[in-house]
């Protein structure tokens, strides 16, 4: 029979609301007293990064402050998802360099590739990854903003020594 | 090498049975059984061949050494194995022996990608150097205005120097010093100038001579390729277009026996490279109230078929807009009742590549002025002055040497083109179209022999090229159907010329077609 509800009358003591609150503080005293020691106060206590961790790129320089970048175009040629933006020039003396480099760190997506591809160790993949922006456009890395950042260099797995793991 | 040609005779490479004329080389034999045997010295559009790499050494069965095969020739009953382990062996010590002094500096070397160097060293696997030695540093020069010649990657090879010699007939280059110091430098007290110069670009086998207008461009796998045309005179020759970014930023030459060989001056490389420059038209613009106004392609040509006056008037077509294009165009004006019409021709010194008589870089600087000729236009020194009230309509000529009042009391104004100069801001109508680079279609060169080139650029905004424009006009005025694509285009020509009557678009293969250009029928054949 349709539109028929059965009503289920409970005591007062079991609709209560009081006895649940009082069980759900009693776990929060609890706590309070014996920490939970998985809980990680993040922004004053930072983790312990792998140094293999892929993270923010950066740019290798010479002592004299120049990016080691020499324009050949690999990384971009080899990057999977077309981030990489390289304008090859002339330098006064003559050498090939990156007059721009870019790098969209908001469509990256951390293979490394770029790293591993760089025939003159210029490009690295960084152990960094608080890289938050209020805008896309400061997303994009030019040269200066990859050569100033200091944070350390991606660890690269050496094929010919598996131990390095 | 007197006997005829019909002789044959059978050889076995590689355990593949090949029958060549005789007198063909033993590397050329090889071909022909796809087989490609590596060699740097040897070029096949230059004539000499001094076998001084020894790359191209194979093994023949009952010969004690290994022998060049760029200049063995076959005999009759031959068993050459290129693959043989004392081959592979000597292929391996020429490529170790070049690499002693190369700086290896592929990321930066604009040939990486396309270096027969490159592709034979990692064909051969040799991954580490025995040298000891520091390497000798020789540097760069510049060995033209606009060459670069990188010492240090320099295989001597000497394909730039017997260029220069035997086929430009100008002997500009020498290999100077000796040994392991010897580079390639101009003859003293001359200069390298020749008109034919930026070939030895093409022929270097590495990336030792570099253009300086391709210096850094682009990588070899970044350039996107078409075939086409060079358009910076008559002589129509092949060429293959490289382009990045939508930018044309290399020209190379195609070959076509016929034509250009594996040449092209470099009057047409400049040309083409400043295809670039230029502001360009991307919209449609009809004036209205006195004011050019962009509208989109459908208001534009209903606009202008509705005031599209008839009777007598100007009209110039420019003689870089391919066949297809000026056969609309010839199509239109008869519509409306223009009879005649005029092209300009820019006029320049002729230059002649001496080894290969066919490619000269002609007068006329333009690549189409046959075709314009064949739909009955004629060349005119300069144009009309324009008669108050007059008709004018101008199909691809940029006007950008005429005063800005060009054409100011016309009657009736329409600009078809690419670029907009001073003098086309007086139409009543501008329509977008592209130049040859942003379409496909054909040029005849002039010696009448009709070429497709292929679309190399995406075109800017709303442009389109001429005969599509300008046959959409014609259906607007109740004169046939559309025309959408170049076949299409080009056999609405052919039926409209008795020069091209017959000829098919699938027939005009990579060598072009000749077509008669004295009005008569075309011939069936080719």
């Amino acid at each position: 029979m349709p539109g028929s509800v059965k009503i289920v009358v409970r005591p007062e003591s079991s609709a209560s609301y009081v006895r649940a609150i009082t069980k759900g503080l009693g776990i929060t005293l609890k706590h309070l007293l014996e920490p939970n020691k998985a809980t990680q106060q993040y922004p004053d206590e930072k983790w312990d990064l792998s140094p293999r961790l892929r993270g923010t790129h950066r740019m290798a320089t010479h002592e004299d402050g120049r990016a080691k970048c020499v324009g050949c175009g690999l990384c971009p040629t080899v990057c999977p998802v077309n981030c990489i933006k390289l304008i090859p020039a002339e330098d006064e003396n003559g050498e090939r360099y990156a007059a721009v480099y870019e790098i969209d760190e908001f469509r990256c997506i951390f293979c490394g590739f770029c790293q591993e591809v760089c025939p003159v160790e210029a490009i690295h993949l960084g152990v960094h990854y608080e890289n938050a922006e209020y805008s896309r456009e400061r997303w994009i890395y030019d040269l200066e903003r990859l050569t100033e950042l200091d944070h350390p260099f991606t660890a690269l797995w050496d094929p010919f020594d598996p131990a390095s793991e | 090498m007197s006997e005829p040609a019909s002789e044959t005779i059978r050889l076995t490479i590689d355990g593949v049975e090949v029958a060549v004329p005789k007198g063909t080389t033993v590397l050329k034999a090889a071909e022909t059984a796809g087989i490609v045997v590596p060699h740097y010295c040897y070029h096949p559009g230059i004539p000499t061949r001094p076998a001084q790499c020894r790359m191209c050494l194979v093994e023949i069965e009952g010969q004690p050494k290994l022998q060049p095969s760029c200049v063995m020739t076959a005999g009759d009953g031959m068993n050459v194995v290129t693959q043989s382990e004392a081959a592979r062996e000597a292929r391996r010590s020429v490529i170790e022996f070049l690499l002693l002094n190369h700086p290896v500096d592929c990321p930066i070397c604009d040939a990486a990608g396309q270096c027969m160097l490159q592709d034979y060293a990692y064909e051969t696997g040799q991954l580490e150097s025995r040298f000891q030695e520091a390497k000798l540093v020789l540097g760069r020069d510049r060995i033209a205005d606009d060459i670069l010649y990188f010492a240090d990657r320099c295989i001597l090879c000497t394909r730039c120097v017997r260029f220069m010699r035997d086929v430009a007939g100008d002997e500009a280059l020498i290999v100077a010093q000796r040994g392991h110091k010897a580079y390639i430098d101009t003859f003293p007290g001359k200069d390298l100038d020749n008109e034919f110069r930026g070939n030895i670009v093409d022929v270097c086998p590495v990336g030792a001579l570099v253009h300086e207008d391709f210096l850094f461009k682009a990588r070899a796998w970044d350039m996107d390729s078409a075939p086409g045309v060079c358009p910076g005179c008559s002589n129509g020759c092949n060429i293959e277009i490289g382009a990045k970014e939508n930018q044309v930023v290399r020209i190379k030459p195609r070959y076509n026996a016929e034509v250009n060989s594996y040449w092209m001056c470099d009057y047409g490389r400049k040309h083409l490279v400043m295809a670039n420059r230029g502001a360009r038209i991307d919209l449609p613009l009809i004036r209205r109230n006195g004011e050019l106004e962009a509208v989109h392609w459908g208001e534009a040509l209903t606009w202008l078929s509705e005031r599209m006056p008839e009777g007598d008037g100007v009209a110039v077509v420019s003689p870089f807009e391919s066949t297809e294009s000026i056969a609309a165009f010839r199509a239109l004006l008869a519509r409306i009742g223009i009879s005649g019409g005029g092209y300009r021709l820019a006029r320049g010194d002729e230059a002649q590549l001496a080894g290969f008589p066919k490619l000269k870089l002609r007068a006329e600087r333009a690549p189409n002025a046959t075709a314009a000729e064949l739909f009955g236009f004629r060349e005119v020194e300069s144009l009309p002055s324009i008669a108050a009230g007059a008709t004018v309509i101008v199909a691809g000529d940029r006007l950008d040497d005429l005063p800005a009042d060009f054409a100011g009391d016309a009657g009736f104004f329409a600009y078809l083109g690419s670029h907009l100069s001073e003098a086309a801001r007086n139409a009543d109508v501008i329509l977008p179209i592209t130049t040859f680079l942003e379409m496909e279609g054909t040029f005849i060169n002039h010696e009448g022999r009709l070429q497709r080139f292929r679309q190399a650029l995406v075109p800017p905004g709303v442009a389109r090229p001429a005969w599509m424009v300008i046959r959409r006009l014609l259906s607007l005025l109740g004169d046939g159907a559309d025309v959408l694509e170049a076949e299409a285009a080009f056999e609405r020509a052919a039926t409209e010329t008795p020069g091209l009557a017959g000829i098919a678009w699938s027939a005009i293969g990579p060598k072009g077609v000749l077509v008669r250009t004295d009005g008569a029928a075309a011939p069936s054949a080719r």
